[in-house]
């Protein structure tokens, strides 16, 4: 590896800058949905991939968890563990996209709040803007430095 | 070890405040919701939730007994554009996102006790029974909805416009 992108790689400043990128990103894209559990809920009856039986269970505690993990990885506490969950939720994302988006099934992604109709941003564009945090998500993941600003960077 | 350790906290964290949050929040809905359509409308069944099944009309030869009798004052609560599209011939358009504007002047036109048949498009869609419960507050007494909508409408080739 050339000096350069070890300097970038270990640099403890992108570390935070990408840490919080994510952590605000879940943060904000909880927000609606704690606020209408019915409506996350429809939108994923909508992706039509999920059994009856835990779609409401899965509105209730998913945004929470995007919250709790946000709020761990700006706060600093275990963050590699809080970037861990969310990188397992963007691999998530990606394939039930890339699924729906594959066999042409026309639906909401309902990452932030919902899209009105012929406002939303193409299938494509939401599978690429998750990839580019999940890239994010594994340099947060992988670095192996002291961490800026953590209240409590591990156990 | 650690990371295990580390990942139970914050689940458990997150799992405990989704439930408190889901049991005091007046949005929460139940643990498992009604997403079957052969059951009728699909729901979370939220706390303030608009679906009622004792309003539905889940056959689409009763709803269309009712269209003949000639009382029923069929009621269509998509969008506009749906509405210009293609409705259920006789039905009028009363867009549930528009309901402030329009509802002083449907209540010139429709007494509290006209036979009201709401519909959207289908069981996936509550717009219809969102309708029913804004025209029951205002004092309509005998409003149904029908579930089956415009497409379940159509589907039997009965009269649209």
């Amino acid at each position: 590896m050339n000096k350069t992108a070890a300097h970038f790689i270990g640099n403890s400043w992108i570390e935070i800058l990408a840490r919080w990128i994510l952590g605000f990103t879940f943060i904000y894209a909880s927000y609606h949905k704690i606020l209408e559990p019915a409506e996350f809920a429809r939108i994923i009856y909508g992706y039509d991939l999920f059994p009856a039986a835990i779609i409401n269970l899965s509105a209730i505690i998913v945004p929470f968890v995007e919250l709790t993990a946000g709020i761990f990885l700006i706060l600093g506490i275990f963050p590699r563990s809080a970037v861990l969950i969310i990188n397992a939720m963007l691999v998530v994302f990606v394939v039930l996209l890339s699924i729906n988006l594959i066999r042409g099934h026309a639906f909401d992604c309902g990452c932030f709040a919902p899209q009105l109709s012929g406002n939303e941003p193409s299938k494509v564009f939401v599978i690429a803007r998750d990839i580019v945090f999940l890239l994010l998500g594994m340099f947060v993941f992988l670095y192996n430095r002291d961490r800026r600003w953590c209240i409590r960077p591990t156990l | 070890m650690k990371t295990t350790k580390e990942l139970s906290i914050l689940l458990s964290i997150a799992v405990v405040a989704a439930i408190l949050m889901n049991n005091f929040s007046p949005a929460g809905i139940a643990l498992v919701g009604q997403w079957e359509t052969s059951h009728g409308t699909v729901t979370a069944k939220a706390k303030n939730d608009v679906v009622y099944d004792d309003l539905e009309i889940g056959d689409t030869t009763l709803a269309k007994r009712f269209y003949d009798g000639g009382n029923a004052l069929f009621v269509d609560a998509r969008a506009r554009e749906d509405y210009e599209y293609g409705h259920i011939k006789g039905a009028i358009s009363l867009p549930v996102n528009e309901f402030d504007a329009f509802i002083d002047e449907f209540l010139e036109f429709y007494s509290l006790d006209s036979p009201i048949i709401t519909y959207c498009s289908g069981r996936t869609c509550e717009d219809s029974h969102h309708l029913a419960q804004l025209l029951i507050y205002r004092g309509y007494e005998n409003v149904s909805v029908f579930i089956d909508g415009f497409p379940g409408w159509e589907a039997e080739g009965y009269p649209i416009e």
